[in-house]
C-alpha cells in the first residue's frame, strides 16, 4: 500500500529549495523536536499517516519519538531515504571515499574479508560487490529499522550517479535486498526519471516506485517537461511527486490541478511548516484523489477541521 | 568521444558520471591511487583502471581527460596531457601558486589546446542571468559591491589534503573563495589592486576566514568575505550586491533581483526579479546540479569544435594571481598589492 500523501521532512531540517535564508529560519523553528511531532500529529489527524524521512542525524530523534508515541507507533508509515548524502559529501572532503566505506563496515564480518581489497591487487568478485552494497544500505537503515518502513528510497545522488556510470545492476542488487531484508518497497529518488525508468527496465524492475520533481514550469524536471510527461503516459511507473509547488513558485490549487492531470501519480510529498497551509494543501489533494483514496481520508479531514 | 578520468574522488566520480551519461560520450578508463576503487569499478562496470595515469593516457588515447586530483598534482598532470595533445578539464583551482603554471599556460596557448578549469558558478542560472544584466549596461556605471561565500563545513581541525598547506596551497580562499573571485572577474574584469586579511581558528595550517578588498580597472571597487566555518549555511552560498549609477543588483544562488531608478533596455523602473525556478532549464542528465552538466557539455563541445572557453586555463591563472595577492597582502597585514 502506498499512502496518497506523505508529510515531507525538508522543512524540519532547514532545506528550502527556493531560499537558503528561509530554510535557516524554519530549521530554527523546528530545532525543538516537539514542534516537529506537533506537526506530525496535526497532519495525522487530517488523515496524513505517513512521512518521508532522510537518515539525517536529527531524524533519529523523530524516529525515537515515533516509537514511543502510543498513537503513531503502530500504523504511522515511514518512507525512508538513504543515504543522507550531505553527510557523506562533508566526510568525503575530509577523509576520502574509501575511508567512508571502511568506517561504515567497521565491526561487520565484511571488514576482514575485504581487507585484501583495500590493499588492492585483487579484483572484487561480483558477490562481494553485492555484499558491499547491501552492507552499506544496512549501515544506513539500521537505526530506523524498528519503524513501519513502507518504502526505502535510494537517494537521488546515488541513483543518478549509478545512472550516469550506467551500472543498473546495482539497482537490482538494491531492490532485491530491500524486499528480502526489510519487506519494504524498493524505491528510487531521481532527477532523471525517464532515463531511470529505462535503466530499471533493463534489469527487470517493472512498475518502479520513483520519487521525482514534477511541476508545470518544469523546475528540476529533466531532461525536459515534455519527456517527463511522455514517460508517465507511456510507461508503467508509480510516481511519488515532489517539488510540486516548484519551491513555492506555484500556488497549491494550480500545482495540484496540473499534477493530477497526469497519469501514474501514486503519491505526493508535501512539505508543510504551517498548520493552515497543511489544511489547505491536504484538502486540495484529497479532492483530487477522493475516488482512489476512499472515504477514510475525507472523514478524517472533516473531523479535524471541525475540531 | 572517449573520456578518461584521473582521480575518482567526489568530483571525479561526478564528472565521470555526467560525461558517460551524455550521448556520444564514453568513459573509457579511470585512474586513481586507490586499487580498491579501481577493483570495484572493474568488477561493476568492467572499465579499465590504471594506478599510473601516464600509462592510461598512452594506452587509451582519450579524446579528452578530466583531472580531479588534489591541487598540488594539477600542473604536473595537466602538463602530461598537453605533452600528448589531449584537451583537459581540470577541477579548480589551477595551482598552489600562480607562477607554477606559467610554462603550462604558455604551452596550452602555443598548441591552441582546449582547456577548462571547473569554475562552474558561471553555469548557475542566476549568476549567468546577472552577467547578462550587468553586460546590458542597464545599471549604468558600476560603483561598489560587497559579496560573500559561506558554508558550514568546518568546526574542528579538518583532516585530509584540503586542510594541508603543502597539498592545497591554502584554505578557504583556495577551496571556495576562488569560485566567487571568478564571478567577480567575469562581471567586472581585471583588477588593479587587492588588500586582504585572513584568519585561522579551526585549521592549523590554512585560513578559515578571509576578507579581501578589490579595486577593478573598470572603476568598481568592493569586498568579498569568505569562510567555511560559518554556521547555518548547509550548502555553499554566494551573494553579490552591486551599487550602480542607475540602481542596484543582488544575486545569489536563489535569485537575481535589481532596482532601476529609470527604465533602461528591456527593463522597467523599479524592481525586477528572477528566481531560480523560472530560470531553470532541464539538462540531458543531472548529477549534483544542472550547472555541472552545462559546464561539462560546454567543455566537450569546445573540444569537438577546437575552440576555447571563458573558464580556460589562462582565466584560471589570473584567478590564481588574485589568490597570491590575497595571501601576500594578508601577510603584510592588509597592505594593498598591485596587480
Amino acid at each position: 500500500m502506498i499512502d496518497k500523501i506523505l508529510l515531507g521532512h525538508n522543512q524540519f531540517f532547514g532545506v528550502n529549495h527556493l531560499s537558503a535564508q528561509g530554510g535557516n529560519e524554519r530549521a530554527a523553528y523546528f530545532s525543538e523536536t516537539g514542534r516537529i511531532m506537533d506537526m506530525i500529529h496535526f497532519s495525522y489527524d487530517l488523515g496524513v499517516k505517513a512521512m518521508m524521512m532522510s537518515t539525517h542525524e536529527r531524524a533519529l530523534l523523530i524516529s525515537e519519538e515515533l516509537q514511543k508515541d502510543a498513537k503513531l507507533k503502530n500504523d504511522y508509515g515511514v518512507y525512508l531515504l538513504v543515504p543522507y548524502a550531505a553527510k557523506y559529501i562533508r566526510q568525503a572532503n575530509e577523509k576520502g571515499l574509501v575511508n567512508i566505506v571502511k568506517d561504515a563496515l567497521a565491526g561487520t564480518s565484511l571488514q576482514d574479508k575485504l581487507g585484501m581489497f583495500w590493499r588492492g591487487g585483487v579484483g572484487l568478485l561480483r558477490k562481494d560487490v553485492s555484499k558491499l552494497i547491501t552492507a552499506m544500505v544496512d549501515f544506513e537503515v539500521a537505526p530506523f529499522a524498528p519503524l513501519n518502513l513502507r518504502a526505502i528510497f535510494l537517494h537521488d545522488v546515488m541513483t543518478d550517479l549509478i545512472l550516469g556510470w550506467d551500472v543498473p545492476e546495482v539497482f537490482a542488487i538494491y531492490a532485491r535486498h530491500i524486499e528480502d531484508k526489510y519487506g519494504a518497497i524498493p524505491a528510487f529518488c531521481s532527477k532523471n526519471m525517464p532515463r531511470l525508468v529505462d535503466a530499471l527496465e533493463r534489469v527487470g524492475i517493472e512498475n518502479p516506485f520513483i520519487m521525482a520533481s514534477i511541476n508545470k514550469i518544469g523546475y528540476q524536471v529533466n531532461p525536459s517537461l515534455e519527456a517527463f510527461e511522455n514517460c508517465l503516459r507511456t510507461k508503467n511507473v508509480r510516481l511519488l511527486a515532489m517539488s510540486t509547488l516548484a519551491a513555492g513558485f506555484i500556488k497549491p490549487q494550480e500545482a495540484y490541478d496540473y499534477l493530477y492531470s497526469l497519469p501514474n501519480v501514486a503519491s505526493t510529498v508535501v512539505g508543510v511548516s504551517k498548520k493552515n497551509h497543511a489544511e489547505e494543501t491536504f484538502g486540495i489533494i484529497n479532492k483530487h484523489t477522493e475516488g482512489a483514496n476512499g472515504k477514510a481520508t475525507k472523514a478524517g479531514l472533516t473531523e479535524a477541521v471541525g475540531v | 568521444m572517449k573520456v578518461a578520468v584521473i582521480g575518482i574522488g567526489k568530483m571525479g566520480m561526478l564528472h565521470a558520471g555526467i560525461m558517460n551519461g551524455l550521448q556520444d560520450v564514453e568513459l573509457c578508463a579511470i585512474s586513481d591511487n586507490s586499487k580498491f576503487l579501481l577493483g570495484f569499478a572493474k568488477s561493476i562496470k568492467g572499465i579499465p583502471g590504471y594506478d599510473d595515469y601516464q600509462k592510461m593516457l598512452d594506452k587509451e588515447k582519450p579524446d579528452a581527460a578530466v583531472l580531479a586530483t588534489p591541487i598540488f598534482l594539477h600542473v604536473p598532470m595537466a602538463t602530461e596531457c598537453v605533452n600528448r595533445d589531449i584537451p583537459f578539464f581540470l577541477e579548480k583551482p589551477l595551482s598552489l601558486r600562480s607562477g607554477e603554471a606559467d610554462a603550462l599556460v604558455q604551452q596550452v596557448e602555443q598548441k591552441n589546446l582546449t582547456s577548462m578549469v571547473g569554475y562552474m558558478m558561471r553555469y548557475v542560472e542566476t549568476f549567468a542571468k546577472a552577467k547578462e544584466i550587468i553586460d546590458s549596461g542597464v545599471l549604468g556605471k558600476l560603483i561598489t559591491f560587497n559579496s560573500s561565500i559561506y558554508v558550514a563545513q568546518l568546526f574542528k581541525t579538518g583532516k585530509g589534503w584540503r586542510y594541508s598547506k603543502a597539498e592545497a596551497g591554502g584554505g578557504v580562499v583556495m577551496a571556495q573563495a576562488t569560485h566567487l573571485i571568478d564571478l567577480l572577474k567575469w562581471y567586472f574584469g581585471e583588477v588593479n589592486s587587492v588588500s586582504a586579511h585572513t584568519k585561522s581558528f579551526y585549521s592549523e595550517e590554512v585560513e578559515d576566514f578571509a576578507h579581501a578588498h578589490f579595486e577593478f580597472s573598470s572603476g568598481i571597487s568592493g569586498w568579498l568575505d569568505s569562510s567555511w566555518s560559518v554556521r547555518h549555511h548547509r550548502l555553499l552560498e554566494v551573494t553579490i550586491n552591486i551599487n550602480a549609477e542607475n540602481g542596484n543588483l543582488s544575486v545569489s544562488d536563489d535569485e537575481v533581483r535589481f532596482f532601476l531608478d529609470k527604465a533602461a533596455g528591456d527593463y522597467p523602473a523599479g524592481w525586477t526579479q528572477f528566481r531560480i525556478p523560472e530560470l531553470f532549464k532541464g539538462v540531458e542528465i543531472d548529477l549534483g546540479g544542472p550547472q555541472y552538466t552545462k559546464q561539462d557539455v560546454d567543455f566537450l563541445n569546445a573540444v569537438r569544435e577546437g575552440r576555447t572557453v571563458g573558464t580556460d586555463i589562462k582565466n584560471a591563472q589570473y584567478i590564481q594571481k588574485l589568490v597570491d595577492a590575497i595571501y601576500d597582502s594578508a601577510e603584510q597585514n592588509g597592505q594593498p598589492v598591485r596587480m
